[in-house]
């Protein structure tokens, strides 16, 4: 497996070299080290001096003076004693900065040298000890109430990079307000691919525009949980098309697999700007009757390594494997292979309908273990073929924290692994558990290669969502390289901007061309693309028309079209794509939002918030509560109570970054 | 780069710096954090695997230097002892974080940090540095100090605060765990 297999692999650990130290982060860090430092030796400023003085006072002055003066003494002591103490526990208040405090009674650190290293822990202990209470109050004070639950120490650590602040706040001595404080996008210590917003683009210059379907929704779940921790996302967190697609939306659906889609479209007047209006394309994929029981055979590939051991990694995973078993019947089948260390066979291929022994099998589990046996995707495949079932889902699981040593090291080899595999008709989905060492990029890469889709599930009502409410789209695509092209009529249409999608787009020439891999649709999934035009002729336009451009309508065209949607798929087993063509007219515009249906309102108030929580240029200056009502309004059934969530989000950033 | 080249020829300095700072001299431990802190990070970097982290921890090591300096005794190198800190930090972060799993989720799921992409099979080499990172604490130290830190086992052994024959035994047990993945 190692590409050098004569060396020693170990030695490729010194291959890694940390990028340079970022320059503003180490001028911060030594200058709140000096500051600890001035801090650490000032004499008196801490009260740290004053068991000396009273020694000093004490024998000088015992036995000159007679007994009488010996009350005063005794104040003047107690008044030493309390000054210091007093002085240090006004200091100790949020008055301070957090940097670095003494602790209340401390004379000097003994320099008698012990053990080093027991000395080296516990001196290095004090000083970090001391902020934390500080912090957390302060935390307290800016987060808006949530879970109730949070402990201090969890407070003061969803304030991110806490000690850069310090400093400022030495300069100008208080605490700066809190919604000043909270109100930029904290650096949240993670990266993110950074986007530029799409650009509004004049239908003279450029009448189509080609993206790729995204089903993912992972953004939505990142600024839903950065806004509960009271923090306002990154701009780059903010992925609106994966936001708007977390939500199911009430589609038409298709009449039967051979369409595997249908697309709702309409045009209504955009919430957050009088002159333009929105272009919403909703699909929804075909959704097999539930009478329709389509045999499965799925291969839970489950990482079992020591790092698996935590609360949200294994046994989430076994509770959520429960509730999937749950959904399965009797002509279904499932194997476990587990790897670690090695790879082994936890469970033959059995028939859903034995649950106990199922469960039993699941219940065995447990991190760190090990058995001896082939690597762990090869045999998660031979397991796969050898239950495989014509006609139905053949699928590999894969469940980890992100340790990928599934038998295959290198990611390339692996891809066309899983790729070459796809092409005997078992697929691969991806579920993501846990934190620190899982690579979003691997995963999504694999899951694309096994035509799967990679989910993160972090926490039960994930794993419900992912695994009981969308099975179905989760396990069996119907679908794929699904692109969307859409050709705007000139006549009636001046600019038009894509919202959202930014790291979707492809190349008009792309479309065609089925070489070109896109997204694809599961079962019973539902995604939305909004466009903002602006018709013809409204005085809202931003760019202004070519002097020499044409103003004839393109040939073919009918005059009262505003576009024409163009979608390409292939179903699950083809290569060859088919094409669905839609025209937009006028019969689908609706004069008032008001009078468009729930859902359409809903993901235009979804849009809003993302590109108001993003800072965006084109839609920034509607207000939350405006958003707020328009989601309100538009809750519909909303039997999972995703969108009451959404409504509570809106309140939650509109209390984080208050309109001005 | 291992520690020795930053502090072989600088050794004598460095212990006067020490001295000076332990005696309060400001300038003298503004100078000692300023030559350290880069080594801090890149150690916390090897160890944590992403940036941010490193930053962090590289920021509480200097901080706590201020308190810690005037424990050092000068028996062991300084570099020796500025390791520990700094291992002592990057536990401290890690178990801080095991403990608000929930937020560190959400941190990971739109986008883990890469390690630089540039270098050949980077990939496989970020793959064992997953591994490795996921070993217990002990192995891991023993491993990363050994091969990562280009350390002999007696100087590993100093830092660990153990014998030379445990980090050996820690590195052994290790391999073993590795096993599947080397």
């Amino acid at each position: 497996m190692s590409t050098e297999p004569n060396i020693d692999p170990l030695a490729r650990l010194g291959g890694i070299e940390a990028p340079a130290a970022d320059a503003a982060a180490r001028t911060r860090a030594i200058a709140a080290a000096t500051a600890a430092f001035e801090k650490e030796s000032s004499p008196g400023a801490q009260g740290k001096r004053w068991g000396e003085r009273l020694k000093s006072i004490f024998p000088t002055f015992q036995g000159n003076w007679i007994m009488d003066t010996r009350i005063p003494i005794a104040t003047a002591a107690v008044a030493l004693l309390l000054l210091p103490l007093g002085y240090q526990l006004y200091s100790t208040t949020s008055m301070t900065p957090p940097v670095v405090q003494q602790p209340a009674v401390a004379p000097a650190p003994a320099p008698e040298p012990a053990e080093m290293g027991e000395e080296a822990d516990t001196a290095a202990e004090v000083p970090v000890a001391a902020p934390e209470p500080v912090m957390a109050e302060r935390a307290k004070t800016v987060v808006v109430p949530q879970s109730g639950a949070a402990s201090p120490t969890m407070d003061m650590e969803a304030m991110p990079a806490p000690a850069p602040m310090a400093p400022s706040l030495m300069a100008t001595g208080m605490a700066a307000p809190a919604d000043a404080m909270m109100a930029m996008p904290e650096a949240s210590g993670d990266a993110f691919a950074a986007f530029d917003e799409q650009p509004v683009k004049s239908v003279a210059e450029e009448p189509v525009s080609t993206f790729s379907i995204d089903v993912d929704t992972a953004s939505y779940s990142y600024v839903r949980r950065m806004l509960e921790d009271g923090q306002v996302p990154s701009p780059d967190a903010v992925r609106i098309e994966e936001m708007i697609n977390y939500f199911p939306y009430d589609y038409a659906a298709p009449e039967d697999a051979e369409t595997p889609f249908a697309s709702t479209v309409a045009l209504y007047p955009t919430p957050w700007n009088p002159t333009t209006r929105l272009l919403h394309i909703g699909i929804k994929g075909y959704e097999p009757p539930v009478a329709v029981d389509r045999p499965s055979n799925l291969v839970f590939l489950i990482d079992t390594s020591g790092s698996m051991d935590e609360p949200d990694k294994l046994p989430l995973l076994k509770r959520a494997f429960r509730l999937l078993v749950e959904q399965l019947s009797d002509n279904d089948t499932i194997s476990i292979v587990t790897y670690a260390g090695s790879a082994g066979v936890a469970l033959e291929p059995t028939s859903a309908g034995d649950k106990a022994k199922i469960l039993a099998a699941l219940d065995n589990l447990w991190a760190g273990g090990s058995t001896a046996g082939v690597e762990g995707i090869e045999l998660a495949y031979q397991l796969a073929e050898k239950a495989k079932v014509e006609g139905g889902v053949n699928r590999v699981i894969l469940a980890t924290d992100g340790d990928f040593n599934v038998g295959i090291s290198d990611p390339q080899e692996l891809e066309d692994f899983i790729a070459q595999k796809r092409g005997s008709g078992v697929f691969l989905s991806v579920l993501g558990f846990g934190a620190g060492n899982l690579g979003d990029d691997t995963m999504q890469s694999l899951a694309q290669s096994g035509n799967g889709n990679a989910s993160y599930i972090s926490s039960f009502r994930e794993a419900q969502k992912v695994l009981v409410e969308e099975m179905g789209g989760t396990l069996e695509t119907i679908a794929k390289d699904v692109k969307i092209q859409v050709e705007f009529n000139p006549a009636m249409v001046s600019e038009y901007r894509l919202v959202g999608y930014e790291t979707r787009t492809l190349n008009r020439e792309d479309f065609n061309n089925d070489k070109v891999d896109a997204g694809e649709i599961g079962a019973g999934h539902t995604v939305t693309a909004i466009y903002e035009v602006t018709p013809a002729g409204s005085d809202g336009a931003l760019i202004d028309s070519l002097r020499y451009g044409s103003d004839e309508p393109a040939a073919g065209g009918n005059s009262d079209e505003y576009a024409f949607l163009r979608m390409r798929y292939k179903l699950p087993d083809s290569d060859v794509s088919q094409l669905i063509e839609t025209p937009v007219t006028a019969e689908v515009a609706y004069d008032d939002i008001t009078s468009a249906p729930a859902d359409m309102r809903f993901a235009a108030a979804v849009a809003a918030f993302g590109q108001k929580l993003k800072g965006s240029v084109y839609a920034g200056d509607m207000d939350w509560q405006t958003i707020r009502a328009l989601a309100q309004g538009a809750r519909g059934k909303d039997e999972a109570g995703y969108r009451a969530e959404f409504v509570q989000l809106v309140d939650l950033a509109a209390s984080l970054r208050p309109d001005r | 780069m291992p520690l020795t080249a930053d502090a072989a020829d600088t050794e004598t300095d460095v212990a006067d710096l020490v001295t000076l700072a332990r005696a309060g001299d400001r300038q003298a431990f503004v100078s000692l954090v300023s030559t350290h802190y880069d080594f801090v990070y890149r150690t916390a970097y090897r160890w944590c695997g992403n940036r941010s982290d490193a930053e962090d921890v590289a920021q509480e090591v200097s901080i706590k230097l201020a308190a810690a300096i005037a424990a050092f005794d000068g028996r062991s190198k300084f570099s020796s002892w500025l390791y520990r800190i700094t291992l002592n930090a990057v536990r401290d972060m890690q178990r801080a974080r095991a403990r608000r799993g929930r937020h560190v989720t959400a941190l990971a799921e739109v986008s883990p940090q890469s390690a630089p992409p540039e270098q050949e099979d980077a990939a496989a080499t970020r793959q064992l540095w997953a591994a490795v990172r996921a070993l217990p604490d002990k192995q891991r130290d023993a491993v990363l100090l050994v091969y990562a830190e280009d350390l002999t086992h007696a100087a590993a052994a100093e830092i660990m605060g153990c014998r030379e024959a445990t980090v050996s035994w820690h590195i052994f047990e290790a391999r073993k765990t590795l096993r599947g993945f080397l």
